[in-house]
């Protein structure tokens, strides 16, 4: 019995096959040494570059933004490669640094989720892994904590960069923001935090019902906010906290 | 226009830095959210325990954030014109409690708390310490010797009820090698 695939098919393979052998073999023998040497160069030049540099890569965030940017470029990505964190991170533990910034950041989110309901400030974040950190962690930035957390993401965790109002903030938990919510986050940061029901009804239009269930629902049900009861204009504000700062 | 409110401490006239969360208007609310006001009650405690410890203070009473006195400073914020009402303070006492960092003193009552800055097993060393280092040991001595020495000690003032759990406690480990006796009481 033939098996499929044997007849036309077989045969385009056959030709394909006999054409790349056609091809190598015109390409010279001392061609491909030289190739070759060009390569194992490069790498000698890459691994020599790396070893050297590792801790400036490490605690120079400028210098480490450049080196990633060249990887980049180049088409490197420090981070892939078959073995765990890539060949790269072997050489410059880079993987690790990434890994443990990671979990730095989980770990400040999940301590201050209770406070901020799970959406923090860049700036606050930086704030408290560098405090994390110490003084031997070396000056982290805000692109370090985007790069980390593009590789959370895969993890499925629901750690995000969002935009809110031109502020920078990083969401950690899986619940959507609505819309309503949005909106007030955004009046929130132009007002340190305060947000009442008439901002809303005056500046965008709202229902006084539409504004009390946001505000409710942000308050008693997701923790998102703080309530006032001694606020001088209204009796009653409400305090988004991740858009307030204070020492911890 | 983003303006951010940054919340900053503050120093009081009595010498005491106030966190900042002190300056945050919402911070003397109630929190109808319960993990919350969890985090509330938390920092209250910590700013209560560390307030009583600096000016020495044993006692709060939910009367405390009516009516002026020793615990002004940290009760109410007159710069943010903000006030613990009684009611909050009286769930934070309740918290307090709970956690065995304070009790309520008189017992049976829910208005007045003894304040553990201190836990009663740390003033019971506190206690041994002061008699070995001043020669007292194996002395037979009155409470007010010990509440009031001529020379000030880690346990001046030291309210009666707090210093007889010290002592108890010292008797329970054998090391209580004092006999107190407190006008003509005797142990």
């Amino acid at each position: 019995m033939h098996r499929r695939g044997v007849g036309l098919a077989a045969f385009d393979r056959k030709q394909t096959t006999k054409r790349f052998e056609e091809l190598s073999n015109s390409i010279s023998q001392s061609q491909v040494t030289h190739l070759n040497n060009q390569l194992t160069q490069f790498r000698t030049a890459l691994t020599h570059f790396a070893s050297t540099h590792r801790d400036k890569i490490k605690s120079d965030p400028s210098f480490r933004h450049a080196f990633q940017q060249m990887c980049t470029s180049i088409g490197v990505d420090p981070l892939a490669g078959p073995r765990k964190g890539g060949w790269w991170a072997e050489l410059l533990g880079l993987g690790d640094w990434q890994y443990e910034l990671g979990v730095q950041i989980v770990d400040v989110c999940v301590s201050t989720r209770e406070r901020n309901g799970g959406l923090i400030e860049m700036a606050e974040l930086i704030r408290m892994v560098s405090k994390l950190r110490g003084v031997s962690g070396g000056s982290i930035t805000e692109d370090d904590i985007v790069q980390s957390i593009k590789t959370l993401e895969p993890l499925g965790a629901g750690y995000q960069v969002v935009d809110i109002s031109g502020r920078k903030m990083v969401r950690s938990v899986v619940k959507e923001l609505d819309d309503d919510q949005t909106t007030i986050l955004g009046l929130a940061q132009e007002h340190g935090g305060r947000v009442v029901e008439d901002m809303l009804i005056q500046r965008r239009q709202w229902s006084r019902e539409r504004a009390r269930t946001a505000l409710e629902n942000m308050l008693l049900r997701d923790g998102l906010c703080w309530l006032d009861d001694q606020d001088e204009e209204y009796g009653r504000a409400y305090w988004v906290t991740s858009a307030m700062k204070w020492e911890a | 226009m983003l303006t951010t409110m940054a919340l900053s401490t503050h120093t009081t006239s009595t010498g005491f830095l106030l966190p900042s969360i002190h300056s945050a208007p919402p911070f003397f609310t109630q929190q109808p959210n319960p993990a919350t006001e969890a985090i509330v009650i938390e920092q209250w405690t910590k700013l209560i325990l560390s307030y009583a410890r600096h000016r020495n203070l044993f006692y709060l009473r939910v009367e405390d954030a009516e009516t002026g006195g020793d615990w002004d400073e940290v009760l109410r914020n007159d710069r943010i014109n903000r006030r613990l009402p009684p009611t909050h303070l009286s769930s934070i006492l309740a918290g307090m409690v709970a956690k065995n960092v304070a009790t309520y003193e008189p017992a049976k009552q829910t208005r007045s708390v003894l304040l553990y800055w201190r836990l009663p097993e740390e003033w019971a060393e506190v206690l041994h310490q002061w008699a070995s280092t001043t020669g007292q040991m194996n002395t037979i001595m009155t409470f007010y010797e010990i509440t009031d020495p001529p020379v000030n000690s880690p346990l001046t003032n030291i309210p009666l009820p707090l210093l007889r759990k010290a002592i108890t406690i010292l008797a329970k480990s054998n090391r209580a090698q004092i006999i107190a006796i407190a006008d003509g009481e005797g142990l």
